[in-house]
């Protein structure tokens, strides 16, 4: 770790001391005035020690003996020099002091741009904005997150992302030498391992010992962050490395970033499993949550499914297959199952999940859906990462063939190899199987609308009026559903018209309440630069444990439509109870206790407006939603945010 | 509102299809009673404060087609994952009560009726 030698009596202590006296704050003037001249208006030149600092100092010919309490370039300097190099646009956090000597060098030394500073109100928030980011851009922005404490608030929201397999850069700060720490606060923020914590869902950690350590470690951590299966990295800033001088003897560099060329799999395996595909009768192919953004799947499964006329089942990770096309046959899944003599997973979270019944009973059971002599193929990257503890790799599925590689880089392979392979009578097969698949689509879609129907006019509103109300103004627009699609009764995939990757982006990856307000912000942060309508369709309880992301929306200008689908309770709790109550043949009346967010009722309109957000609501009337959408949208193509309180349905 | 696939994969499915049962006749029921018990024991939970059902929650019910004694069946011992409601705390009343209110829910305006739904 760094050795404060003669620059640690000009460091954090020396600062303290001066600020104490005060007489001594004429002696710091004119220094930091000489200094910020000399400091540099770019930080294209890496800083190579401290002989700006020093020439300013000795410049105001400091009587003998008197302290230098100034300094020309920091550590912090060189940390945001090596940022900068990624191509990061933004930085999300809640201020810390343990990152002071960094927060001020990306703010004054770095201009505050690539990145740009954003205000957060909980690391929980800022951290699921980097998520939110990730899934539109598919790259990560960066995290600063206070030692100790900060990591502690961000770590439920770093276990989403490393759920969803969505890059994240992170840093965390230390003073691992104990005799450089104030007293009190400091100490207490302080630790012998501070990622030990979130080791277990981090791709990667780091706690540098120089600045040249921590230039090749950020370059990595990028590296390892974007590399499939995607996940957060976190690095550790010591504050001595951040607020110490530049030695003026270092020679640092820092590395270049390569260009990824992405693991795909084998081509043995590849050719297989296009063999298997032209060979089999009713195969099914499913894809869930590969990597994030622009380069997903999407585009190379549309021909692998074309090519054979092959139902497609989007489990909904990422926006994986255009919904109204004639082989998305997502609403089908257990008639597929039950006929398939070949299932294919790419990119599976839950591979056995989706190929086994689940009985939640007082004796859970479970039974296979698919045929005994059905085949089953996995492609994915997820188990080159799969760690112990955390138990999100979901059960064990003893499929028939595994082949490890990214699903979006392999596609192009194994669409060439189905080609190859499909001669005249089976592209003749396939067409009467896609005729099949198309009439299944059709009547499928015709059901989802007869279904919504039913409660149309129902107060509170129907999670269908309110989506489809939503929809009604945005579909003629450039829009992103930043929000995840379950709560709502997947109600927009199954109505919306959606054939872009941002047009879904897919849920909190584990499940941790809360992901909404900072994922959503963070995904409409990223579609802004584009012109997209960002439109979220957000969960009450889940607003509420991170409001305050709808301060940061309206501090830096996020527009975001956000639609509170308030149904008054943790809906998915109030379910579990009831069933519990009953097992127990209990008190049936008793499942709101716990469970419900109301009496009183959560004004969440008031809330919005108090954090400078338009808001409107509660809307309790559905022929109210119509006009009041109407209005927010007005604003968010101002460029701001709205919020409308709708009153509804459970699910 | 806490979001799990939990129910997505174990659907609380009250109208599922049953084996082919003897056509029975269902007691008489208080309607309007068995609006407010099924709004107060939890059914609404699942299938919609009108019966309209949820995608990963439960199937529609209103109006129910389901014959009385496999609706009864379904309620005392599900098949599926939904919450078992033995007569102790839903005395046969109450169900025959939630039954004749459910089968006196009138249809709903059919999708191309609804200029939002029809006009895609």
């Amino acid at each position: 770790m760094s050795k404060r030698k003669d620059a640690a009596e000009v460091g954090r202590r020396g600062f303290l001391k001066g600020a104490a006296l005060a007489g001594a704050a004429t002696t710091i003037a004119a220094p930091l005035s000489a200094a910020r001249a000399q400091a540099p208006a770019a930080p294209e030149k890496l800083p190579q020690g401290v002989t700006a600092g020093q020439k300013a100092a000795e410049s105001e010919k400091l009587p003998a003996g008197a302290e230098h309490l100034i300094e020309a370039r920091s550590g912090s300097d060189f940390m945001v020099d090596a940022f900068k190099t990624l191509g990061i646009e933004y930085i999300a956090a809640m201020p810390g002091s343990s990152f002071r000597g960094l927060q001020e060098s990306f703010i004054n030394y770095g201009k505050n741009t690539a990145p740009e500073w954003l205000t957060c109100l909980h690391e929980e928030i800022s951290v699921a904005m980097s998520h939110g980011y990730a899934k539109v851009e598919g790259k990560p922005m960066l995290n600063l997150v206070h030692a100790t404490v900060g990591l502690q608030h961000a770590s439920m929201a770093i276990y989403n992302a490393y759920a969803d397999r969505v890059p994240i850069c992170m840093m965390t700060a230390n003073i691992a030498d104990a005799t450089m720490r104030r007293p009190g606060v400091e100490v207490d923020h302080t630790v012998q391992d501070g990622p030990v914590i979130t080791r277990d869902y981090t791709k990667w950690d780091d706690s540098p010992g120089s600045l040249q350590h921590f230039a090749e470690s950020t370059v990595r951590s990028y590296q390892i962050a974007m590399t499939p299966p995607m996940g957060p990295v976190l690095l550790v800033a010591d504050g001595s490395l951040q607020e110490d001088p530049i030695p003026e003897d270092a020679k640092l560099t820092i590395p270049k970033l390569p260009r990824f060329a992405t693991a795909v799999g084998d081509s043995a395996a590849v050719a297989e499993l296009a063999q298997m595909l032209v060979s089999a009768e009713n195969p099914v192919i499913f894809a869930d949550r590969g990597v994030p953004g622009p380069n997903g799947v999407m585009k190379n499964l549309i021909a692998l499914a074309e090519a054979l006329q092959c139902p497609v089942v989007d489990i909904g990770g990422r926006m994986n297959f255009p919904n109204m096309h004639p082989l998305n046959q997502s609403e089908r899944r257990g008639a597929l199952l039950a006929q398939a003599d070949l299932v294919v997973g790419i990119d599976m979270t839950d591979f056995w999940g989706v190929t086994h019944g689940y009985r939640d009973q007082l004796h859970r059971t479970s039974r296979p859906l698919l045929k005994p002599t059905a085949k089953t193929v996995s492609l994915s990257s997820a188990s080159q990462t799969i760690r112990s503890n955390y138990q999100n790799f979901q059960r064990f599925s003893d499929v028939t063939l595994e082949i490890s590689g990214d699903g979006a880089a392999t596609m192009p392979f194994l669409v060439e190899a189905v080609r190859k392979l499909a001669n005249d009578d089976k592209k003749s097969a396939f067409e009467s199987r896609g005729k099949k698949m198309a009439d299944a689509r059709k009547a499928s879609y015709e059901q989802s609308k007869n279904e919504a129907a039913v409660g149309w006019d129902a107060n509170p509103i129907s999670t269908a009026r309110l989506t489809m109300e939503v929809w009604d103004k945005i579909k003629g627009e450039d829009w992103s559903l930043v929000s995840g699609t379950q709560p709502a009764s997947y109600w927009s995939r199954r109505l919306w018209k959606m054939d872009k990757y941002y047009h879904a982006l897919g849920d909190s990856g584990a499940y941790g309440v809360g992901y909404g307000g900072g994922g959503s912000v963070g995904s409409a942060l990223a579609n802004r630069k584009y012109g997209r309508l960002s439109v979220a369709i957000m969960g009450d309880g889940d607003l509420m444990v991170s409001p305050s992301a709808l301060w940061t929306a309206a501090k830096h200008k996020i527009p975001i439509l956000m639609v509170m689908h308030n149904n008054r309770y943790y809906f998915q709790e109030v379910m579990h109870l009831q069933h519990m109550a009953n097992r127990h043949l209990r008190d049936p009346h008793t499942a709101n206790i716990g469970t419900e967010i109301a009496n009183p009722n959560i004004d969440f309109a008031k809330l919005a407006q108090s954090m400078g957000v338009y808001a409107e609501g509660p809307i309790t009337d559905p022929a109210a939603l119509g006009p009041a959408l109407q209005r927010a949208i007005a604003i968010v193509k101002k460029g701001e945010p709205a919020l409308l309180d709708v009153v509804s349905q459970g699910r | 509102m806490k979001v799990t696939h939990f129910f997505a994969t174990a659907a609380f499915v009250l109208g599922m299809a049953f084996p082919a049962l003897a056509q029975d006749t269902a007691p008489a029921g208080d309607a309007k009673a068995g609006q407010t018990t099924f709004l107060s024991v939890g059914c609404w939970q699942c299938h919609g404060t009108v019966g309209q059902g949820g995608a990963t929650t439960g199937p529609q019910i209103s109006g129910t087609a389901l014959p009385y004694s496999a609706f009864v069946q379904q309620i005392r011992v599900p098949q599926n994952a939904m919450a078992p409601y033995e007569a102790k705390i839903l005395p046969d009343s109450d169900v025959a009560n939630i039954y004749a209110w459910l089968k006196s829910i009138p249809a709903s305006k059919a999708a191309k009726d609804i200029p939002l739904l029809a006009n895609q």
